[in-house]
C-alpha cells in the first residue's frame, strides 16, 4: 500500500513541519510498516556553498574514518554527528562545502564504492530522515518532532518491488536539480520506456526501484522549465500504472494521481495550510477535515510558496 | 430508547467491531466517540441497530451490514456500506471512492461529494450523493439506483448492465453500454418521495433537469441469445 503525506504552511515562515508530518505518518502506519521517511525543507540554515550528507556506514572498525577521510579529500567537514541506527549501521551526518551543486553527485559517487558505505541523501535546503522500522521508533531515534521548516513530505512503505533498506526508504531523491525528493504509493508499469530517454540524456540511476524512476522524470521537466503542476500533469500522461505520489521541491509540494484513480489522495486547504495525503485520518492531525477533497483520477495539485 | 457509547481512542477496530456486536444487542442506538477516520467501523452488523458515528469514518465503513442504520456526522473514506444487504448508511459529509460497492440493498446517503466508481458492481438497492460523483461512477452497475444531485464525471455508467443513474447535473461523458434517457413521471414520483424523505428539498425546476443514465443493451458482452431462455 504505502502512505504519503505533504503539508505546506504558506505564511513561510519555520513552523514544526517534523512534528506535523511525524503524526501524519503514525497515523498512516498502517499502511506500510516496512520503513518511513521525510524530507523536511526550510529548516537548515546553511550557507549557500554548504551542503548536508547523510551517509550509512556499517558498525566496523575503521570504516568511519575511511568514510572521514574521502570525504576530506574532496572538501573539508565542517560539523559532523553520529546518530545510532539499528541492524549494526550507523548514520554519519557531516557538512561540507562545496564549490557547485553538481559537485555534490560525484562526492555522492565517490564515498558509494567504500564497501558498506551507501550515501542516503546530500542536500542543501532539506533534511532527509529515513530509516527501516516504524514511524515512532524512526521518530525518537532521529527527534523529528524537534525539527523545523516551511513544509515537508513524508513516507510509511510496504514494500512490493524491491528490497526494504534505508537507501530504498522513501523519500527519493533526484541530482538533476538541487533538493528534488518524492514519496510514491503504487508502481509505474512502463518503467524501463520512462528510464530509457533519462538516461540517454545522461541522468543515473542508483536503483531499478520505480519511484527513483519519478523524481529524476520531474526534476528532468523541471530543469527543462516546466512548473510543478505542469511537470505533475505530463507525468500523468506519460505514466502508466497505479499511483499516487507526492514532489517536495525547495518551494512547495504536489500530488499527481494516476488517469483510473487506483490510488488513494484527498486533500485540505485553508488560509494558513495546504495538507496532501492518502487519508484523512492524516489530514486530521494538521488540519480541520470538514471540507476535505479527493484528488480525481489523473488529476495534479501543487502549493508552492 | 437505551443508548450505549464506545470511545473508539487507543481501540483497534477489531475491539470496536467486537464491542458493537456484543452492545447491539441490548441496545436501541451505539454511538462510537473519538472515531479517528478508522477504517472497518461496524463491518459485519447484522442487527436492526442505530449507530452513530460521532465524526469521521475511513475506509469500509458498514461493510456488509444487513439491517443496521448508520449515521456518520463527518466523512467517509474508500468503500463505505460495501455489499451491504440491507439497512442505511448516511454520511454528513464526502466520501472517497467506491461508496456502495457491490450493495444488494438498503439505502447509502452522502450530503456532499463523492469520490470514483460510485455504485460499482451494485445489484440492487439505492446510493443518493447530494454533490457530485466522480469517475466510472455505476461500473458494471448491475441493478438499483444512483442519484446525484451534482455532476457525474467521465465514463458515467461504464458497462452497466442493469439499474438506472439519475443525474441532476451536467453528465461529463459516458461509458461503454451507457446511453442517456428522459425521466418518466413514475421516475419523477420516486425521486420526489426519495429526496424527500432523506431531506434533500428540491423546486419542480430541479425535479425537471434529471436524465436517467440506463444500458443500451442487457448483454452487452456476450451476444443476444440469453442462455436463461
Amino acid at each position: 500500500m504505502c502512505g504519503i503525506a505533504g503539508v505546506v504552511f504558506k505564511d513561510g515562515k519555520l513552523h514544526r513541519v517534523g512534528d506535523s508530518l511525524t503524526k501524519m505518518l503514525d497515523a498512516l502506519q498502517h499502511r506500510g510498516p516496512d520503513s518511513a521517511g521525510f524530507a523536511i525543507y526550510g529548516g537548515l540554515g546553511l550557507m549557500e556553498d554548504e551542503y548536508l550528507l547523510n551517509i550509512e556506514v556499517k558498525e566496523k572498525p575503521g570504516l568511519l574514518e575511511q568514510v572521514k577521510s574521502m570525504v576530506n579529500t574532496a572538501t573539508q567537514i565542517k560539523n559532523e554527528e553520529i546518530i545510532p541506527s539499528v541492524e549494526n549501521y550507523i548514520i554519519y551526518r557531516c557538512k561540507v562545502s562545496l564549490n557547485s551543486f553538481s559537485q555534490l553527485k560525484p562526492l555522492i559517487m565517490d564515498i558509494d564504492k567504500i564497501n558498506d558505505v551507501i550515501v542516503l541523501n546530500g542536500s542543501h535546503s532539506f533534511e532527509m530522515i529515513k530509516d527501516v522500522g516504524l514511524v515512532k521508533d524512526i521518530a525518537a531515534r532521529y527527534d523529528t518532532h524537534s525539527k523545523q521548516g516551511t513544509h515537508g513530505i513524508g513516507h510509511t512503505r510496504f514494500s512490493t518491488e524491491s528490497i526494504v533498506d534505508r537507501y530504498h526508504a522513501h523519500p527519493f531523491q533526484s541530482y538533476i536539480i538541487p533538493d528534488i525528493t518524492v514519496v510514491h504509493n503504487g508502481q509505474i508499469t512502463n518503467y524501463w520506456k520512462l528510464r530509457d530517454p533519462l538516461e540517454r540524456k545522461g541522468h543515473i540511476f542508483e536503483t531499478t526501484n520505480d519511484t527513483e524512476c519519478i523524481v529524476h522524470y520531474i526534476a528532468d521537466k523541471l530543469k527543462e522549465g516546466y512548473k510543478l503542476e505542469e511537470a505533475l500533469e505530463q507525468s500523468i500522461k506519460d505514466m502508466d500504472g497505479p499511483f499516487s505520489y507526492i514532489i517536495g521541491t525547495p518551494n512547495g509540494v504536489g500530488i499527481a494521481k494516476d488517469q483510473l484513480g487506483l490510488r488513494p489522495g484527498v486533500l485540505a486547504e485553508n488560509n494558513e495550510v495546504f495538507a496532501i495525503a492518502s487519508e484523512e485520518v492524516a489530514l486530521r492531525e494538521v488540519i480541520d477535515t470538514h471540507d476535505i477533497e479527493q484528488i480525481s483520477p489523473g488529476e495534479a495539485r501543487a502549493y508552492t510558496i | 430508547m437505551q443508548e450505549f457509547e464506545i470511545n473508539a481512542n487507543h481501540k483497534t477496530p477489531r475491539e470496536i467491531n467486537q464491542a458493537i456486536k456484543k452492545s447491539a444487542k441490548e441496545n436501541d442506538k451505539i454511538i462510537i466517540k473519538n472515531p479517528n477516520a478508522m477504517h472497518y467501523m461496524v463491518a459485519g452488523l447484522t442487527e436492526p441497530v442505530e449507530v452513530l458515528i460521532d465524526g469521521s469514518a475511513g475506509y469500509f465503513v458498514g461493510t456488509m451490514i444487513h439491517g443496521a442504520k448508520i449515521h456518520i456526522n463527518g466523512n467517509a473514506g474508500w468503500f463505505p456500506a460495501d455489499n451491504m444487504t440491507e439497512g442505511e448508511v448516511i454520511i454528513d459529509g464526502s466520501a472517497g471512492d467506491g461508496v456502495g460497492q457491490g450493495i444488494y440493498g438498503g439505502v447509502v446517503v452522502v450530503k456532499r461529494d463523492a469520490g470514483s466508481r460510485t455504485g460499482e458492481i451494485m445489484k440492487n438497492g439505492t446510493i443518493i450523493i447530494g454533490g457530485n460523483s466522480g469517475f466510472m461512477s455505476g461500473l458494471f452497475m448491475m441493478g438499483g439506483r444512483i442519484i446525484v444531485l451534482g455532476d457525474i464525471s467521465n465514463d458515467a455508467g461504464e458497462s452497466i448492465i442493469r439499474g438506472a443513474i439519475y443525474v441532476k447535473g451536467d453528465i461529463k461523458s459516458l461509458g461503454k453500454n451507457a446511453k442517456v434517457e428522459e425521466i418518466n413521471d413514475k421516475d419523477k414520483e420516486e425521486l420526489i418521495e426519495l429526496l424527500t424523505n432523506y431531506g434533500f428539498q428540491l423546486t419542480e425546476d430541479d425535479y425537471k433537469k434529471f436524465k436517467k443514465i440506463v444500458p443500451r443493451s442487457n448483454r452487452p458482452f456476450y451476444g443476444k441469445e440469453s442462455e436463461e431462455g
